[in-house]
């Protein structure tokens, strides 16, 4: 359990630290609940810090999201588990 | 008790009744499948009118609920609504609101776990009088309408324009020559829309919304379904979880509260808490098959140590599974992890992502239609 949990807080911490720095977001890591919704509801974020949010990704972990899977971006969750199975689909997680 | 502005029209309709904190709400009005797939694939109109509701003029009511409540009120802009919370002293939620400005009002539209003379007495011990507040709970109807297509209400009531509404926003229509408030919020993920209209129109106004909801796969809901819509969606329940771990911190609420304000009610208890660092917080939980129900208060097993507890649970039709939140001390709250239920060798309980589903209406351009 323990390998699992620090393999997915590694992502957790650096997208959460990206996150918080690019949208000069007034919260600490501590206070992103990780199911938090990123846009509309929740944050509040909007179209325009959607961009942000997948050039984040792409920056911190060299992913790229495609156009239509706005999927992804539904909380900090969905993107660590995006992320996640990315590495692991091109073996740069094991 | 206070009573429905539509519990006529409801009753029609067989609808079961039932109390909340000293108001009447329609609990039901079809299966919970049937009810669940209104919102999902069409719309739901529910009766809300065990919300509390309230008017502020707006030169009074600013410093009021911005000293009530913990979103900052000073920055909601003309036509704008802010979600937020109002704790108590000790920090511990009592309410879960919007404050709406539309330029000359403030209004508070608040579920709250207070019996609703207690929440009322609260809202006067705080100086409500003082800051002009009007009560609209008895004199205005309140209905939400929920949905993949709860827009088509809304646009066949007020015309194209607004689709151009943004999410938390508010603006002033006309019906029955009356004024009407309508409120672009909702809890279930999907699109959703507040109608406060005086209690005279109410009968109207539901059946106007009703004849455009059945073109359009809608119909009625009770406020029991929007339990697991919203759990579902993950948007916060205050009669759910909320009741029970009452700390907003733990519940991953830091998103409703602006830790710049200096002052608001339990504020000082909530930033010390804050400051100390979570020892827990809540995550998504999903259990294997089989398992019939996830009951709150039900034991989470970390191999033999208990770790947590269930806080609110539904079943999810999109992930045919019982779902849930738990409450587990942080060095575990992650998702992709297996516990077991209620002993160590219990059923198996994973952790999950939320929210668990992708909401059709995330799918649809308002302004493109």
């Amino acid at each position: 359990m323990q390998a699992a949990i620090d393999k997915r807080r590694t992502v957790i911490d650096t997208f959460k630290q990206e996150l918080i720095r690019r949208l000069n977001l007034p919260y600490a890591p501590d206070d992103l609940h990780e199911d938090v919704a990123l846009l509309g509801a929740g944050l509040g974020l909007d179209s325009l810090d959607a961009l942000e949010i997948v050039l984040c990704i792409e920056n911190s972990f060299g992913i790229k999201i495609p156009d239509e899977n706005i999927a992804v971006l539904r909380s900090i969750n969905t993107v660590v588990d995006f992320v996640l199975a990315q590495k692991a689909e091109s073996g740069a997680g094991q | 008790m206070r009573a429905s502005h539509f519990h006529d029209s409801f009753a029609k309709k067989n609808a079961v009744f039932a109390e909340r904190l000293g108001a009447e709400v329609v609990s039901k009005v079809s299966d919970s499948k049937t009810e669940y797939g209104l919102v999902r694939d069409g719309l739901g109109l529910t009766d809300v009118s065990y919300m509390h509701r309230c008017s502020f003029p707006e030169d009074k009511g600013l410093d009021f609920l911005d000293a009530l409540c913990a979103g900052n009120v000073a920055k909601v802009r003309f036509g704008r609504m802010l979600h937020t919370f109002i704790a108590d002293e000790a920090g511990n939620l009592v309410a879960d609101c919007y404050v709406a400005n539309n330029d000359e009002q403030f209004f508070l539209l608040a579920e709250s776990i207070m019996d609703d003379a207690a929440f009322k007495a609260m809202l006067n011990s705080r100086g409500a009088a003082d800051a002009g507040m009007v009560d609209l709970s008895e004199s205005h109807a309140f209905l939400s309408i929920d949905g993949y297509k709860a827009w088509a209400v809304a646009k066949g009531l007020f015309g194209a324009d607004v689709l151009g509404l943004p999410y938390l926003s508010v603006e002033r229509y006309e019906f029955g020559g009356q004024p009407l408030s309508l409120f672009r919020a909702g809890k279930t993920s999907e699109f959703g829309y507040y109608l406060l209209a005086p209690a005279a129109n109410a009968a109207g106004l539901l059946d106007k919304c009703l004849s455009l909801a059945m073109a359009n796969k809608g119909g009625l809901c009770g406020v029991d379904i929007h339990n697991d819509l919203r759990l579902e969606g993950r948007f916060f329940n205050i009669f759910a979880e909320g009741a029970i771990v009452r700390d907003p911190l733990p519940l991953g609420l830091q998103w409703m509260i602006d830790l710049s304000k200096e002052n608001f009610l339990g504020s000082t208890a909530i930033f010390e808490r804050r400051a100390k660092g979570l020892s827990h917080k809540i995550i998504g939980v999903s259990a294997a098959p089989g398992v019939k129900e996830l009951a709150k208060g039900a034991a989470v097993y970390n191999g033999a140590a208990k770790a947590g507890e269930i806080v609110a649970s539904c079943f999810s039709y999109v992930l045919n599974a019982q779902v849930g939140l738990a409450l587990l001390p942080v060095d575990i709250a992650f998702a992709g992890l297996t516990f077991n239920l209620g002993a160590e060798h219990g059923p198996e309980l994973h952790t999950i992502s939320m929210p668990p589903i992708m909401p059709k209406s995330l799918t649809v351009k308002l302004d493109e239609l």
